[in-house]
């Protein structure tokens, strides 16, 4: 792939995205949450009864299409590759504290682009803690940072990630009794699920091709003045703003926006723990799902990671609400930077 | 002849551009190509005539390619060592 190729791969792929992202929402998803790899593990968490606010459960299809679109587009294109071994419990916490700092701001990288496109300026406030999160990350890189490499891992352990992705469609098509379903709130605003999963399904494969990733386009441009992924990043932005601008969804303002709340502080250190949590991880948790789908066993970990600290978010008391943070999540975000700055030190070179 | 190096970590990337350049070989980091692979780590882009009075390989080197009219060569992995 010739780098113009390279760069209008990734144009399309954000492009395609960033409708998606709107285009969700008129199909039943809650309001500036087309998609949000964060809140819908959380709500497919809360759909296997692993949390109980009983405001986000749901087995999110589009989740499920992420994976198996990019297991798909990565054996078409013969880069399907299981692989892991690469610090997979350290992965698990980074994911988990990644999390904590999502559902402090109420969502992952993606829906924060997302919201700042219907209008939604605390996003604004996140982005710039992200990208402090992002420069604490190349701070690391830079001292040597490394979890280790990754080896060649037998088939099953590359399948058995995507397999189970297979596994909650077939509950939630087959056995929805099964599963604890929101009745009200964010949980129960969902797109059908074919269109969900189409959705998904088109993202991931684009995602695939074009290693479309929040976190790798800021780390690029910050470490080699590289703009190719972050286009991605402009181009979701660009296609949901005019989405959401035709729909008539746009509503510019701190106050009053949907699945969202005004505290400044801490949806900036929120997002840095995000930041710095996914330099460290490698990527966004977009990104993340895409790696598992590619076979990835360490990927597949931190999504466990992502879900796990869901739940406990909900179970404790740590994740925000459109009422704003709760005191136990400002607690676990100063906790969770911790732990990413123990763990940033502790693996670069000089203490590796 | 151009090579490409890619790498388990981004410091292995940066050291085994210092160490081109210590041989006074000019020598860039950038992220890797989407052509060469669909990880998305950083990689050392360099010039040299042959890789082997470079070896032993740092073990955070991945695999080397040479780059050729439309394509890459891979000459070094160290999966197939």
């Amino acid at each position: 792939m010739s780098d113009k190729k390279e760069r209008i791969t990734i144009i399309i792929a954000g492009l395609v995205v960033g409708l998606l992202g709107a285009l969700l929402v008129l199909a039943g998803n809650p309001a500036n949450m087309g998609f949000c790899i964060a809140c819908f593990i959380r709500d497919t968490a809360g759909a296997l009864k692993l949390h109980s606010a009983g405001v986000v459960q749901y087995i999110r299809p589009e989740i499920i299409g992420l994976v198996l679109g990019a297991m798909i587009m990565s054996m078409v294109r013969k880069e399907f590759q299981p692989k892991g071994g690469s610090s997979p419990f350290t992965r698990f916490v980074l994911g988990f504290a990644v999390m904590v700092g999502a559902l402090m701001f109420l969502g992952c990288p993606l829906r924060m682009v997302l919201r700042l496109a219907g209008g939604d300026l605390n996003a604004l406030v996140a982005l710039a803690g992200f990208v402090c999160g992002i420069l604490g990350g190349v701070f690391f890189l830079n001292k040597g940072y490394s979890l280790g490499r990754s080896y060649k891992m037998k088939t099953l352990e590359g399948v058995a990630f995507p397999a189970v992705q297979v596994g909650l469609l077939i509950l939630l098509v087959g056995f929805p009794t099964l599963l604890a379903f929101s009745a009200e709130g964010p949980g129960s605003l969902h797109a059908a699920v074919g269109i969900a999963l189409g959705a998904g399904i088109l993202a991931g494969v684009l995602a695939q091709i074009s290693r479309l990733c929040m976190v790798g386009g800021i780390r690029d441009l910050i470490l080699f003045k590289d703009t190719k992924l972050i286009t991605g990043f402009v181009m979701i932005f660009a296609a949901c703003l005019v989405g959401n601008l035709v729909l008539g969804k746009f509503n510019l303002g701190f106050a009053g926006q949907p699945v969202a709340h005004t505290a400044h502080i801490w949806n900036f250190l929120g997002m840095v723990l995000v930041g710095l949590g996914s330099v460290l991880l490698g990527g966004c948790p977009l990104r993340q799902l895409i790696l598992a789908g590619e076979g990835n066993a360490d990927s597949a970990v931190t999504v466990v990671g992502y879900a796990v600290g869901a739940a406990c978010c909900h179970n404790f008391g740590l994740a925000s609400s459109g009422n704003g943070p709760t005191a136990n999540g400002q607690i676990a975000v100063v906790i969770g930077l911790v732990v990413c700055v123990v763990i940033g030190f502790m693996n670069s070179k000089k203490n590796a | 002849m151009t090579y490409i190096a890619t790498f388990f970590s981004h410091f292995g990337a940066i050291k085994f551009k210092k160490l081109c350049e210590a041989r006074g070989l000019s020598a860039v980091t950038m992220p890797v190509p989407r052509s060469l692979s669909s990880s998305c780590g950083i990689c050392c882009r360099f010039d040299a005539d042959g890789i082997d009075h470079l070896k032993p390989f740092p073990e955070e080197l991945e695999k080397v390619v040479l780059l050729e009219a439309g394509g890459y060569r891979q000459l070094y992995h160290i999966d197939e060592q």
